[in-house]
């Protein structure tokens, strides 16, 4: 929908506040114009859902231009706060291809013929972090002769680790639309209502309530809405959905996601399918049991190392440490950041989250906690956002906690 | 109407009367812009150009010229064999871009709105009995 927001709605983020700051960055690491490409810049840049492969040329004063698939570059420019004029796009044509169109406006418009381009480059767990090709890299430093490229996807890494209250109002909102989701669901399997349901279906079934509620998007990479059963809800921490029918004795995961103004939902919930035998029971009971624990000692200053510590604690003490899954949380931001926590990639292993990052006040993550007894055919996922404050955090989906049989 | 020569001064003069009496502003959408199309390799072996500016449809400033062309919205580069071949209807210019044959340069976003009316220009210019 046009870009509609104004400075007293609660969504409201100032975007050229961004842009000044990333131009702050730029002036002091030297970087004449910034070159961006993945999808969670443009996302937190343009305040727009760019899902083609799309440029972003921040220069060192002034608006930033767009570069997008002329498919979609109307559309984006009718939701960016952006102007009009600054939303380009590239096309299959002489002098429109993306490298022409952008090294054109690097050159002409800006009038630069050397200098430094930060551009974004690295690695990632999951497919569309949208760095920049090897072959987009070359292309561009023989359209640019007079530049030095310089990786520096560090400088939006770092101003997108604490989130202001429009992004967190935002993300507030799209996990009301989660839970939404999550009552459908409940709502669907309970009574005998779970026969005949597969686990695709009850991920149309989530979608459908979400969308009712306003969500524009399911989002997420691994299957949208991820729906595991029986067996599958042990093999790990990715299940999209499959036509298996849901069947009565086995577990049901139930991982709902929602978009709203680029801002994620992501809330996992599960269920036993009665009858529960007392080993299910005593899962799902650990695994509660451990989400508390987590949640109760989460707050700025921790780091990811002494979480996971105080998991694996309990779960000696309650002895279910062969099923915990290592890793209590993973990165989240506006749509297209949702893995690395999205601070200076300085840890011990690049490109993966730091395990002694501190948290600090305002910064945002999923709790994310998975518990998997394969020998068992049993399995959970928890997942949360969560807003992280001095003295605690703050779930933003307020769906219950716990794992009931229906 | 006898024959002109190409981008000629009698060309240029008749086209820009034709121009001005046949665009219909609501037809142009009372777009404003400019484009100028550089004429590269002509057969004198100098580069022309065609300006052609619209305000609110209308045809506001036309010129036929060589060497560099006024500051315009919108670039097209091309051979001048390449647009002949547009202006005698033996190839689009659609396929001409994309082929690479022609260069644009400008906010492609804008000139796909403006791309109807570039070709309405081309049919007018094209209704010239011309030499090339």
């Amino acid at each position: 929908m046009p870009y509609d927001l104004r400075p007293d709605s609660p969504y409201w983020i100032d975007n050229r506040a961004r842009v000044r700051g990333l131009q702050e960055a730029m002036a002091r690491e030297g970087i004449d114009v910034y070159l961006a490409s993945r999808p969670r810049t443009m996302s937190f840049i343009m305040d727009a859902f760019c899902p083609w492969r799309s440029y972003l040329v921040v220069p060192p004063k002034g608006d930033p231009v767009f570069f997008t698939f002329v498919v979609d570059a109307v559309r984006v420019a009718d939701e960016t706060w952006l102007p009009e004029d600054n939303v380009r796009a590239y096309a299959p044509m002489g002098g429109q291809d993306q490298v022409s169109a952008v090294s054109c406006f690097v050159l002409e418009e800006l009038g630069l013929s050397k200098g430094r381009v930060g551009y974004e480059d690295g690695m990632s767990t999951w497919t569309p972090e949208g760095y920049l090709s090897r072959y987009e890299y070359e292309a561009f430093r023989a359209a640019l002769p007079g530049f030095d490229f310089v990786n520096s996807h560090e400088l939006v890494d770092a101003m997108s680790v604490i989130k202001d209250a429009g992004t967190i109002a935002r993300f507030r909102e799209a996990s009301r639309q989660v839970d939404e989701g999550h009552k459908a669901v409940r709502e669907a399997i309970s009574n005998g209502g779970w026969k005949g349901l597969t686990e695709t279906v009850i991920g149309g079934i989530g979608a459908l309530a979400m969308r009712r509620a306003g969500s524009v998007s399911e989002w997420n990479f691994a299957g949208l809405n991820e729906i595991s059963s029986g067996r599958r809800t042990a093999l790990g921490a990715c299940t999209p959905p499959t036509t298996r029918p849901l069947a009565a004795g086995e577990p049901l995961m139930v991982d709902l996601h929602s978009m709203h103004r680029l801002a994620l939902g992501d809330h996992s919930h599960n269920y036993l399918i009665g009858p529960a035998t007392k080993a299910q029971r005593r899962h799902a009971d650990n695994f509660v049991e451990l989400v508390r624990t987590v949640l109760g000692a989460w707050k700025a200053g921790s780091t990811p190392s002494g979480l996971a510590e105080a998991m694996f604690e309990r779960a000696e003490a309650l002895g279910c440490s062969d099923f915990v899954v290592p890793g209590c949380e993973h990165g989240i931001g506006l749509f297209g950041d949702e893995w690395r926590i999205g601070s200076a990639a300085d840890s011990p292993l690049p490109y993966w989250t730091d395990p002694d990052h501190a948290y600090a006040p305002g910064e945002m993550v999923i709790c994310a906690m998975q518990y998997a007894s394969p020998a068992d055919g049993i399995g959970f996922r928890y997942e949360n956002p969560i807003v992280i404050g001095e003295r605690g955090v703050e779930p933003l989906s307020k769906y219950p906690l716990g794992i009931e049989e229906v | 109407m006898e024959r002109t020569r190409y981008l000629s001064e009698e060309w240029a003069a008749i086209a820009g009367a034709k121009l001005r009496a046949e665009l219909d502003p609501q037809k142009m959408n009372k777009a404003s812009a400019s484009m100028s199309n550089i004429y590269e390799r002509c057969s004198d072996g100098v580069d022309r150009f065609i300006f052609i500016e619209c305000s609110d449809g209308e045809l506001a400033r036309f010129e036929v010229g060589s060497g560099e062309p006024p500051k315009a919205e919108f670039r097209i580069h091309g051979d001048y064999d390449t647009f002949a071949m547009i202006t005698r209807g033996e190839l689009g210019s659609q396929k001409a871009l994309m082929t690479g044959r022609l260069k644009l340069k400008g906010n492609m976003a804008k000139a796909l709105r403006l791309s109807s009316l570039a070709d309405r220009i081309n049919k007018v210019l094209a209704g010239i009995p011309t030499d090339y």
